[in-house]
């Protein structure tokens, strides 16, 4: 009977521990995404390979390089980061977690200016794409995926 | 055999229990057989007179005195119950262990359903969404925001329109 006891106690504890695991071990991929018309076009990033499709459908470009990444696993909830590349910067402020996903603060820096900022609740299965300035003959996007 | 002491002799005598050879023994042995005939009539119309003083009375309410016992029975009953309470229950130690064992797992398991259908029970739950968005009026005066999603590929665009153009180098790492 003892050891029924503790199995039992054993399957409760893991399937807790089990759920808890999986949200702190998450991490969310934000990057700086040029995209353009290429003649013969790179293989596109392994973070947007899910919606290779729908990037090239929605901006319709053929190439989509990463000029800026940051891929932040998240600990307390409360974290923030910052993906950069030359000219331009993503700042993201983690404001709190919920069972769909992350509420997030994000701002688009040009150098020292904010061209854009915005509040969104992140969810797990749901990638978000921003449309920001256009750049040169391509199109600079702001995508964030959590893995 | 044993003696009989005067006392009982006495008793015997005043209740007329005393035949043959011991009555005349005994009233032989009285010192004063006047005085003791005289006592012993008046002890006998004392008994007499208690026989018909304490013979039963009937009562006129037996009920209702009957009803009074039965409910003093219930009450002592009643009181005596909590002493009972050491007499074996159906809520023992391993059961009472196996009652909370169950119940726990019944709730995890509740718990970790409920956890993975919330997901699935709103649509909005599981696509980004964006709550504000603003541009800064003066470096991007004619800026608009709109906001899109694909439900197909489970995708949120915030599309925004107006930015102002940058050279190709902006584009480098």
């Amino acid at each position: 009977m003892t050891r029924r006891a503790v199995l039992l106690f054993a399957i409760a504890g893991a399937l807790s521990l089990g759920t808890a695991h999986a949200r702190a071990g998450e991490t969310v991929w934000s990057g700086l995404v040029i995209a353009e018309n290429a003649a013969t076009p790179a293989a596109i990033p392994s973070e947007l390979t899910p919606i290779e499709e729908t990037l090239k459908e929605l901006f319709g470009y053929n190439q989509f390089r990463v000029i800026g990444e940051s891929r932040k696993a998240l600990k307390t909830g409360e974290e923030d980061w910052l993906a950069s590349s030359k000219y331009f910067s993503l700042h993201v402020d983690l404001k709190g977690a919920s069972p769909a996903g992350y509420v997030l603060n994000l701002k688009l820096f040009q150098q020292n200016d904010v061209l854009l900022e915005t509040d969104t609740k992140l969810s797990r299965s749901s990638p978000l794409i921003i449309k920001g300035p256009q750049v040169g003959n391509g199109q600079l996007l702001l995508v964030l995926v959590v893995q | 055999m044993f003696m009989k002491t005067f006392e009982e002799k006495w008793t015997a005598w005043v209740d007329d229990q005393l035949t043959g050879r011991e009555l005349a023994e005994f009233e032989a042995s009285l010192p004063d057989q006047a005085a003791a005939l005289a006592e012993k009539n008046s002890a006998r119309q004392l008994g007499t007179f208690l026989k018909e003083q304490l013979a039963a009375v009937p009562m006129g309410n037996a009920d209702f005195f009957s009803h009074q016992l039965s409910e003093r029975i219930v009450r002592d009953e009643r009181a005596a119950a909590p002493a009972r309470s050491d007499s074996p229950s159906w809520w023992t130690i391993p059961r009472l262990f196996w009652t909370g064992a169950t119940s726990l797992a019944i709730f995890v398991v509740c718990a970790v359903m409920v956890i993975n259908i919330r997901p699935t029970a709103d649509h909005s739950q599981y696509l980004t969404q964006i709550l504000n968005a603003r541009v800064d009026p003066t470096l991007s005066p004619n800026a608009t925001v709109s906001i899109f999603e694909s439900k197909e590929d489970k995708v949120t665009v915030l599309w925004v329109d107006g930015l102002k153009s940058l050279p190709s180098e902006f584009a480098s790492k």
